[in-house]
């Protein structure tokens, strides 16, 4: 027993080893080839060592398809999707968790059949609309159309944080003479600061990775670092070190959050999951 | 500061025909009851019995189904919690965690937008008087369960309520807290003078803090009284059992005259009957004797408690305990004879259980 | 708050009023966000709309429904959405969940696998398909070729094939999502109780039917949940494949939410795409109601 227990550690950590490497692999491959030169990207066999060089980023970041406008256009959408999706959600979630009103558990499916609608079914009258009034090409027309997914995702999402606490915190509150209105904003919310945090995260990388909505109802002036991404493989069809090094600077903030937020976003996932919201 | 306030901080209770229900189910049928000025009053029964409900009702918690609150006479039935001048101890004392001892406890006054030097006044006072004044910079979650239970209470006395609630406010504390603070609490409610209803299913506890009990049985009242009153003369044979430890024994009977006649065996009690009846009768642990004429009986079990010891016995059908303070002189396995003084029988009718 | 001198007002109106106060505002952007455009789409796939051909435009009532039934192209997208989402949802629950319990038996490094699952949620999955179609899968200097050329299967062209490039989208997605259902199985599988094993022990259960008997049956709920939300995402994929193949070769991988979106905006056919999205729609919205019946009569 005692013998075989180390090979089977050996082993089990051996298969652990491959699936990290698949998934990190890849990402770490773009990242070294975003600092090769494009003679080195297309060397057989790969070369492992090389001189790395910037020019890659000088180029999307100064060149002449820069992309440091889409990366503004890309935190101008999320930023406004993300706002408006909580400043909606956040109220929306606490009535649905915690309080009594006439046809709540209706209400409540329905905030969750809107969450099963495929983005192809919305986009067309999406565009149809927008088309006629001027909306295309505009902030506020694509984070419009953001909100149909981000809303009802989090307001599931931040259900599931208000159902954790205790009714009597509110009860409390309202012996205490706060009022409904302070209640929730002195007792409710700030025990709630986690669930808003991660559901804040989870709608920005929503709509920084959004796709099908921007390359449809973008255009010139609002383009998204995800279409700009996209168009740039059709152009630059061989340079893949400027590709490599375009995504890896538009997935850069994504990264990031993922990594620091990272026990959140799982618990984000799980508790989403377990309770019955998110689409990703 | 707690001079003339504490005059006006007391309030009379009373509630009439409140009647509650949840769907279908019923939980109260129509409770009334009034309560004095600066009463300690306990609410006692089982649980399920309603006596939570009723105090949700009075909190302004729960909105009643029928029937109508009163608060020195003003009728509050459709009143806002916030707008009753009410404070509650919950039994899971639902302090805010995100929120220090210090902040915690000046909540109820900052709401009312008490200026900020008063609030840090009336906080110190009430940490002081429940002694957690050293712990005013921690958190809920840096406090022990004793050290929780005075936070809660002290955000209750803070604000100087008319009347007080308190809701099991002991039951999450290990024994021997349990009769610390129940001391603590008594002396703190005859010191501000407050109103108090105060919730248990701890029979003990209602007999040492109250100066009445509401005896509480399957959403009904069914008895209110000193502790002396509902322990002495309980009346329904359900709060004949639950009031006491061990609980009452009973056998049944027929009752005609002077004697009660049990399994063939009479037996003298001091009411007399011109109607002979069925009753039931009951006898505290602590009034049996063993003697020589009487009920026969054998011992199944001898607890020996150390100061006091307790005796079971079978008798016929039924089972009967036995209190005494000194050891008797049997074991177990033993056929003895068993009586009681005539006065210290409780008679209940046979088919309703009312007393007789 | 709390006007104190109108005893009328009961305390049941008031919290419903308050309620109501904080819910209406997102039910009112549902209804115009979702719900009203959801209408249009009903109206528009009942129209001829065809932008290559603004003359022709009128209503068409049920013709672009019936058009469906002799267009090969949608049989076979819908053929295709089945494969695609059937494939790739059993990988990622297999995958996931043999990984999740192996990495619960691992002592040490369970949070370095967590964060490195993260790693492909995170990313869009429109860079992702442009690094497979490039880094990964491009003939001759992709990953996948370097190793098969290493050991000697040659060269393939991934994405040109059409058989080829229908795994390779498979794969693609399910590499991205299989961390999901990692990481939701491996959280739940570590909230079991470890005395319902002990006792299964002590009953002399092997370690199969300690999984067969006890770990399957507790983490159903979180299965069926990842097998919904995972069948949602597939069947609304887009991004990925889009950037990857395009739905190509000819329509090798274009599933049925691919197909409305080129007949809407690469065809400008906006009548047919969107009668082609209410198909889609209506499926997506029976298989959720199944499964959600599915789920309640499980629990």
């Amino acid at each position: 027993m005692t013998g075989r227990k180390p090979f089977r550690s050996l082993a089990l950590a051996a298969v652990a080893g491959v699936g990290l490497a698949v998934w990190v692999f890849p990402v770490i491959w773009g990242l070294l080839t975003s600092f090769k030169t494009e003679r080195d990207v297309l060397a057989y066999p790969p070369v492992w060592f090389f001189k790395p060089t910037l020019d890659n980023y000088r180029e999307v970041i100064f060149g002449a398809s820069s992309i440091m406008p889409n990366l503004w256009s890309s935190l101008v959408v999320s930023t406004s999707a993300t706002f408006f999706t909580m400043l909606f959600a956040i109220p929306a979630a606490y009535a649905l968790a915690r309080l009594k009103y006439p046809a709540k558990r209706a209400s409540g499916f329905y905030v969750l059949a809107t969450q099963m609608l495929p983005p192809v079914g919305l986009i067309i009258p999406y565009y149809l609309a927008l088309q006629k009034v001027g909306g295309l090409d505009t902030y506020s027309g694509l984070t419009l159309i953001y909100l149909t997914f981000s809303l009802p995702f989090a307001i599931w999402l931040m259900v599931s944080y208000f159902e954790d606490i205790p009714f009597e915190m509110e009860e409390a509150a309202l012996l205490d003479r706060a009022g409904r209105l302070r209640t929730l904003w002195y007792v409710i919310l700030p025990q709630v600061r986690g669930g808003i945090a991660v559901t804040t995260i989870f709608v920005f990388l929503n709509a920084w990775n959004e796709f099908m909505f921007a390359v449809v109802l973008g255009g010139n002036r609002v383009r998204p670092v995800t279409v700009a991404m996209f168009n740039f493989i059709s152009v630059e069809q061989t340079q893949w070190a400027k590709v490599a090094a375009g995504a890896m600077l538009a997935m850069l903030p994504v990264i990031l959050i993922g990594l620091f937020a990272q026990r959140h976003i799982v618990k984000g996932l799980t508790v989403g999951a377990v309770k019955g919201g998110g689409r990703r | 500061m707690s001079g003339n306030e504490a005059m006006r901080a007391s309030a009379s209770v009373r509630i009439e025909g409140v009647v509650k229900r949840h769907g279908t189910t019923t939980v109260l049928h129509g409770v009334d009851l009034a309560i004095e000025p600066g009463e300690f009053f306990v609410l006692l029964g089982p649980s399920g019995s309603g006596k939570t409900t009723t105090l949700r009702i009075l909190a302004g918690l729960e909105p009643v189904s029928d029937g109508r609150v009163f608060m020195d006479e003003v009728d509050v039935t459709m009143r806002e919690p916030g707008e009753r001048d009410v404070a509650m101890v919950f039994q899971s004392y639902a302090l805010y965690p995100h929120m220090t001892v210090a902040q915690n406890i000046g909540f109820p006054l900052k709401m009312v937008g008490t200026p900020s030097v008063e609030v840090a006044a009336a906080v110190n006072e009430a940490a002081a008087k429940v002694g957690i004044a050293h712990l005013l910079g921690r958190t809920p979650g840096q406090l022990s369960g004793g050290q929780q239970q005075r936070c809660a209470l002290a955000r209750a006395i803070v604000r100087q309520p008319r009347l007080f609630l308190l809701d099991e406010p002991l039951s999450n504390l290990d024994a021997k807290l349990r009769m610390e603070t129940r001391l603590e609490l008594h002396a703190l409610q005859r010191n501000l003078g407050a109103t108090t209803v105060y919730v248990t299913h701890d029979q003990e506890e209602a007999m040492t803090l109250a100066d009445r009990i509401a005896v509480f049985m399957d959403g009904r009242i069914v008895q209110v009284g000193t502790p002396r009153e509902v322990f002495s003369t309980p009346r329904t044979i359900e709060v004949a059992g639950f009031i006491g430890t061990p609980a009452m024994n009973f056998v049944s009977g027929a009752w005609s005259g002077a004697t009660v006649t049990v399994a063939g065996v009479p037996l003298a009690v001091r009411a007399s009957t011109d109607q002979p009846r069925e009753v039931k009768l009951g006898v505290r642990p602590n009034d049996l004797r063993i003697v020589a004429e009487g009920l026969p009986a054998r011992i199944e079990r001898i607890e020996d408690l150390g100061d006091s010891c307790i005796v079971s016995f079978a008798a016929g059908e039924s089972h009967l305990k036995l209190k005494s303070d000194r050891l008797h002189p049997v074991k177990e396995g033993d056929e003895v004879r068993l009586a009681f003084e005539p006065g210290a029988e409780h008679l209940f009718d046979a088919q309703t259980g009312a007393r007789l | 708050m709390g006007s104190g001198t109108k005893p009328a007002r009961s305390l049941a109106a008031q919290e419903r009023r308050f309620a109501l106060a904080l819910f209406v505002p997102a039910l009112l952007v549902l209804l115009l966000t979702t719900t009203v455009p959801l209408v249009y789409l009903g109206w528009t796939s009942l129209q001829k709309l065809d932008m290559s051909m603004p003359w022709l435009s009128g209503f068409a009532g049920l013709g672009n429904y019936a058009k469906m039934g002799g267009d090969p192209r949608f049989w076979n997208s819908l053929v295709l959405t089945g494969v695609y989402t059937g494939t790739t949802v059993v990988l990622q629950v297999i995958i996931g969940l043999s990984l999740a319990l192996l990495v619960l038996q691992i002592p040490k490094g369970q949070g370095l696998l967590r964060v490195a699952a993260i790693l492909p949620i995170v990313l869009a999955p429109v860079v992702v398909g442009l690094f497979w179609r490039t880094l990964v899968l491009a003939p001759d200097f992709g990953l996948v070729d370097l190793v098969t050329r290493t050991v000697g299967l040659g060269s393939h062209n991934w994405l040109g094939d059409p058989q080829l490039a229908l795994i390779s989208v498979i794969a693609i997605h399910t590499w991205q999502w299989t961390p999901f259902a990692f990481l939701v199985l491996l959280a739940t599988l570590a909230t079991l109780p470890p005395d319902v094993y002990e006792a299964a022990r002590l009953d002399r259960a092997g370690a199969w039917q300690r999984f067969w008997h006890i770990t399957l049956p507790l983490i159903r709920p979180a299965i069926v949940m990842v097998v919904i939300l995972r069948m949602m995402t597939a069947l609304s994929a887009f991004a990925a494949i889009f950037a990857a193949t395009g739905g190509g070769p000819g329509s090798a991988t274009e599933i049925l939410n691919l197909y409305a979106y080129r007949t809407s905006f690469t065809e400008l056919n906006l009548g047919y795409g969107a009668s082609l999205a209410m198909v889609l729609l209506s499926i997506t919205m029976a298989i959720s109601y199944l499964m959600f019946r599915l789920r309640r009569a499980r629990s």
